[in-house]
C-alpha cells in the first residue's frame, strides 16, 4: 500500500488520528523520561562506596539513664560493649563512632587550611570519633602516613579521606603533617561514602578524642564473617543487654540496608515511573488493539473487494500493520521533540540528567512493538475476510 | 424520572450488546483517574492550609545574628539561638508567641522504676505554642507563664500508653532521671502538614507524644534532636543551662501571631529597630537579613518541598491526559458504530436533547463505574507510592469532602471524553447515519 493512500486513509478520520497521535506523543516522552529518571536512579545507587556494605553492622543505640550520658561513664559503658561484641563468634572487629556512613545528619564542620580560611574553606564535612579498631571495622585502605592510635587520643591529630585532602591541598601525599582547622593531618584513606548531602559524599575527617556526650545517641560499628551476619544480628540486643540493661537499642542494621535507604526517594521514584510507563504502554496497546479492531470492520467490505480483486492475506496483514505503523512513527516523531520539553520541565522540579538522543528512539522502538504485537490479532481477523465480502457490498 | 430510568436501561442494554470497548474505556479512564487520584490526595496532604481560620496571622520571623563576621552571608540561618528568641520574645506586638524545638526521650512511671522506659518524641516549647496552633485540651491547662517549671503536657495517646486512661493531670512520670507531675492531656490532635516543623524535613511526622517547658530543656541540658549548630568554640556538652543560654548555639524555631497586616508591619519595624540596636552594640557583624515568613510560604522558604512528589505528580497528570485522549479516542469508535442507531431515534422524531439524555444517562452509568474502579487503582498506587516512599505514610488518607471532588473529577471526565463522540452522533448528517 502507497504511503499516499495511507496518509488520506488517516486524513479521513482526523479527529480519531488526532487524538491517537496525541496519545502517543504524550506516551513516548512520559515514557523516555521515566527511563531517564530510572537510569539516573539506578547510577547513584550504583556509585563506588569504598563500604563493606554486606559484612557492616552498625547498631544505633543511646543510655536510658542519664548518668550513663556523660564521659567518663560513658567512655566505661562503650568500652564494655565493645568487649562483649567482640566476643561473639562470627565478629571480626568492632568499634564505635558518632555516626554511621552513609547516614545524612550527625556532627558536621568546616574544614579549611590554617591560616587560609578564606581559600580553602569547606563546609559541612562530616567529624567522626575514631579510635583505632575503626580502620578495621570499615576495613579502611590507607594511602598516606598513618591511622590513629591510642596516643592520639585527645592529641589533635586528624586522618583525611582522599578526596578532601585533595580538595584542600591539591595533591592527597601533600596532607601529611599539615594544619588544619580540624587539626594535625597524620594520614589520608581511601574514599568512603560518608554522607550524600555533606559537601561531597567522600568527605570525612577522623579524629581520637573522648565522646563528652551522648545527647544524640553513639553508634557501634561491627565487621563480622559473610557467613555469620544474621547470627550475629540475632544476638547484639541480648549481648548487650547483658553488659547494661539501661540502654535503648535504636537500629540494628547492616549498610547495605543504610545504603538503600539513602537511595529510597530516587528508587521508590524510579519504581513509580516504571509502573506508570507500563501501564503507559497498556493503554497505547489497548488503543492500538481497538481503533485497528473497529477500522477492521468498518472496512470490512473494502477488505473484501481488495481480496476478490487478488489481494493475499499477508498483503491484507501488513496494510493493517502499515497503518499502525505509521501513526506510532508520526507519534513517535512529536513525541521525540515533546519528550526534550518534558525533560525540561521535569529538570526545574528535581534533578536530572539531559536526555540522550539514544532514549527516546528506544522508546519508540519499544512502543512500535508494543503496537505490533497489539495489532497482531485485528490484523489476523482482517485476513480472514472473504472474498464473497465483496459481492455483499455491490 | 420514567425517561432517565428508560435512558439507563438503555445504556445498560448498550453495555451487554458490545462489552468489551466499553470495558475498555472504562478501564482506561479508571487507570488514569486512580493514578491521578493517588498522588492528588498525597499532593492535597502536603499542601493544604492545616489551619485554615489563622494560617494568615501566622509568622516565622529571623535574624542574621551570627556573630562570625561574614558580608556575603545575606541569608540567616533557619533556626535560632536562645538569645535571638529572647531578644524577639521582648515584642507585645504578636499577640501570641513560642520558641520551640524536638527533641527525645525515655519516659517512665515512677512507681515502676525497673520497667524498661518508653522512647518518647518531645516538643521543648512555651505556653502560647497550644494558642498558635490551635491545639485542643482533654484535661487541664497549659502552663501558666514561661518560667522553668517540672510540669509536662502529654498527649492523650501517650497519656493512654503509659498509664492506660487519659485522666491523669496530677500524677508524676519520670522523664529521663527527673520527676515531673503531669497538668494536662491534649486531646486527639494532628496538623497535617505540621508546618511549624517543616524546617527540619518533618511536615508529615506525627506530632509529640509529651510538650516540655521551654527553659526547663535549658536547665536540664536537652537539646534538639533535629538541626543544632554552634558557631563559637564553647564546650555545648558541659553546663548548658549556662552555655546554651549565653552562647552562638542554634537549634530553636519561633513563632509569632501578627493579626492584622499593621500588627505585621510593626512587627517588621521592630525587627529592623531590634538589628539597628544590635549593630550599634556590636552584636550584629553580619548584613541585615531580616526575614518574617507567613506559615504558608514556610515550605517554599525552607525549600522543603517533596519535589519527587511534584515530578510524579507532573508526570501522573500527563498521565491521566493520555488516558483521557485515548478514552475519547475509544468512545468515538463506539460512537460512530452505533450511529445508525442514533440517526434512527432521530429519524423517529427523537429530538436532540432527548438524544443529549441518553449520552448523560451512559456518562453516569460509565462515570459511577470508573470511580468505583478508580478508587480501588487509587489504593493500589498509595499502597505501593506508601512502601516506595515511606515519607508519605500518614498521607493516605480520603475525607468525605475528597470523596465528593473525587466524584465530581470522574463524572467531568466521562462527560469529557463522551462529549465530541455525542455531539458527532446527535449532529451528524442524518442521510449519512441512516446509510
Amino acid at each position: 500500500m502507497s504511503l499516499s493512500l495511507l496518509i488520506k486513509s488517516l486524513l479521513q478520520r482526523k479527529v480519531i488520528t488526532a487524538l491517537l497521535l496525541v496519545q502517543l506523543t504524550l506516551t513516548l516522552a512520559l515514557l523516555s523520561n521515566s527511563v531517564l529518571l530510572s537510569q539516573q536512579a539506578y547510577q547513584l545507587s550504583n556509585q563506588p562506596t569504598g563500604l563493606q556494605l554486606d559484612t557492616t553492622l552498625a547498631i544505633e543505640l543511646k543510655p536510658t539513664d542519664d548518668n550513663l550520658l556523660a564521659h567518663p561513664a560513658l567512655g566505661e559503658l562503650i568500652g564494655r560493649q565493645l568487649t562483649a561484641l567482640r566476643q561473639i563468634p562470627g565478629v571480626r572487629a568492632a568499634a564505635f563512632s558518632n555516626q554511621t556512613p552513609l547516614i545524612f545528619g550527625g556532627m558536621n564542620g568546616n574544614v579549611y587550611i590554617e591560616g587560609k580560611e578564606d581559600t580553602t574553606n569547606i563546609d559541612m564535612v562530616p567529624y567522626n570519633f575514631a579510635e583505632a579498631e575503626l580502620f578495621d571495622t570499615l576495613q579502611m585502605t590507607l594511602l598516606h602516613g598513618r591511622w590513629l592510635t591510642g596516643e592520639d587520643k585527645n592529641s589533635g591529630n586528624v586522618v583525611l579521606t582522599e578526596k578532601l585532602a585533595t580538595k584542600l591541598f591539591g595533591q592527597s601525599q601533600l596532607a601529611l603533617g599539615q594544619l588544619t582547622s580540624a587539626g594535625t593531618v597524620v594520614g589520608v584513606v581511601a574514599d568512603m561514602m560518608y554522607q550524600r548531602f555533606a559537601s561531597d559524599q567522600y568527605y570525612a575527617v577522623f579524629f581520637n578524642s573522648d565522646l563528652g556526650r551522648a545527647d544524640y545517641g553513639y553508634r557501634l560499628l561491627l565487621q563480622v564473617d559473610k557467613a555469620a551476619v544474621s547470627a550475629v544480628r540475632d544476638q547484639v540486643s541480648g549481648v548487650l543487654r547483658d553488659v547494661e540493661p539501661e540502654i535503648d537499642i535504636r537500629n540494628i542494621v547492616s549498610l547495605h540496608q543504610l545504603h538503600r535507604d539513602v537511595f529510597e526517594q530516587e528508587r521508590g521514584l524510579a519504581i513509580l515511573l516504571s509502573v506508570l510507563s507500563a501501564l503507559m504502554l497498556l493503554v497505547a496497546m489497548i488503543s492500538a488493539y481497538s481503533h485497528a479492531l473497529f477500522h477492521g470492520v468498518q472496512q470490512q467490505n473494502e477488505i473484501g473487494i481488495k481480496r476478490a480483486l487478488g489481494a493475499s492475506k499477508s498483503r491484507i496483514l501488513l496494510e493493517v500493520f502499515s497503518e499502525s505503523w505509521l501513526t506510532t512513527s508520526l507519534g513517535a516523531v512529536l513525541g521525540l521533540m515533546v519528550s526534550y520539553l518534558l525533560q525540561q520541565q521535569l529538570a526545574q522540579v528535581i534533578s536530572l540528567p539531559p536526555l540522550s538522543f539514544w532514549l527516546p528512539v528506544s522508546a519508540a522502538l519499544l512502543l512500535l512493538l508494543c503496537v505490533t504485537v497489539a495489532t497482531w490479532y485485528p490484523a489476523a481477523i482482517a485476513t480472514r475476510v472473504s472474498p464473497a465480502t465483496a459481492t455483499k457490498a455491490l | 424520572m420514567d425517561n432517565m430510568l428508560h435512558s439507563l436501561a438503555l445504556a445498560y442494554r448498550n453495555i451487554k450488546r458490545a462489552p468489551l470497548p466499553y470495558l475498555l474505556t472504562v478501564l482506561i479512564l479508571s487507570l488514569g483517574l486512580g493514578m491521578f487520584f493517588s498522588n492528588a490526595t498525597l499532593y492535597y496532604w502536603l499542601n493544604h492550609d492545616p489551619l485554615p481560620q489563622k494560617s494568615q496571622t501566622l509568622f516565622y520571623p529571623q535574624i542574621n545574628t551570627t556573630m562570625q563576621p561574614c558580608d556575603s552571608c545575606n541569608e540567616p540561618l533557619r533556626v535560632l539561638s536562645y538569645l535571638d528568641v529572647a531578644k524577639l520574645s521582648r515584642s507585645d506586638i504578636p499577640s501570641a508567641q513560642a520558641a520551640m524545638f524536638q527533641s527525645a526521650g525515655y519516659a517512665r512511671l515512677p512507681a515502676k522504676a525497673n520497667q524498661t522506659p518508653m522512647p518518647v518524641s518531645l516538643r521543648v516549647t512555651q505556653r502560647d505554642f497550644f494558642t498558635l496552633f490551635n491545639v485542643p485540651f482533654l484535661h487541664g491547662e497549659r502552663w501558666v507563664d514561661d518560667s522553668a517549671r517540672r510540669e509536662l503536657i502529654l498527649s492523650k495517646a501517650t497519656a493512654e500508653r503509659l498509664f492506660g486512661r487519659s485522666t491523669v493531670v496530677g500524677e508524676t512520670l519520670q522523664l529521663g532521671n527527673e520527676l515531673f507531675s503531669i497538668i494536662a492531656v491534649l486531646d486527639d490532635w494532628t496538623m497535617l502538614p505540621r508546618l511549624y516543623d517543616v524546617a527540619n524535613g518533618l511536615g508529615a511526622s506525627a506530632s509529640a507524644d509529651i510538650y516540655l517547658p521551654w527553659e526547663t530543656a535549658y536547665d536540664l541540658g536537652i537539646k534538639s534532636n533535629t538541626t543544632t549548630m554552634s558557631r563559637d568554640s564553647r564546650n555545648y556538652n558541659e553546663n548548658f543551662a549556662v552555655n546554651g543560654r549565653e552562647g552562638d548555639f542554634y537549634q530553636a524555631q519561633f513563632w509569632v501571631q501578627l493579626d492584622t497586616p499593621a500588627q505585621v508591619d510593626a512587627y517588621k519595624t521592630f525587627m529592623q529597630q531590634l538589628v539597628q540596636s544590635e549593630k550599634e552594640a556590636g552584636r550584629h557583624p553580619r548584613p541585615e537579613a531580616n526575614r518574617l515568613t507567613n506559615i504558608l510560604d514556610i515550605t517554599e522558604h525552607f525549600n522543603a518541598r517533596n519535589r519527587q512528589l511534584d515530578a510524579f505528580a507532573l508526570v501522573s497528570l500527563l498521565f491521566l491526559l493520555v488516558c483521557l485522549f485515548n478514552a475519547s479516542h475509544l468512545a468515538l469508535n463506539r460512537y460512530l458504530a452505533s450511529q445508525y442507531e442514533f440517526g434512527l431515534r432521530r429519524a423517529l422524531g427523537a429530538s436532540r436533547a432527548q438524544l443529549q439524555q441518553l449520552v448523560l444517562a451512559d456518562v453516569m452509568v460509565s462515570s459511577a463505574l470508573a470511580f468505583a474502579l478508580s478508587l480501588l487503582v487509587a489504593s493500589g498506587a498509595m499502597a505501593l507510592i506508601s512502601t516506595l516512599l515511606p515519607a508519605t505514610r500518614s498521607l493516605t488518607q480520603w475525607s468525605p469532602q475528597m470523596l465528593l471532588a473525587m466524584l465530581a473529577t470522574a463524572f467531568a471526565a466521562s462527560y469529557l471524553v463522551t462529549l465530541y463522540p455525542a455531539l458527532r452522533a446527535s449532529f451528524g448528517s442524518l442521510n449519512r447515519q441512516l446509510k
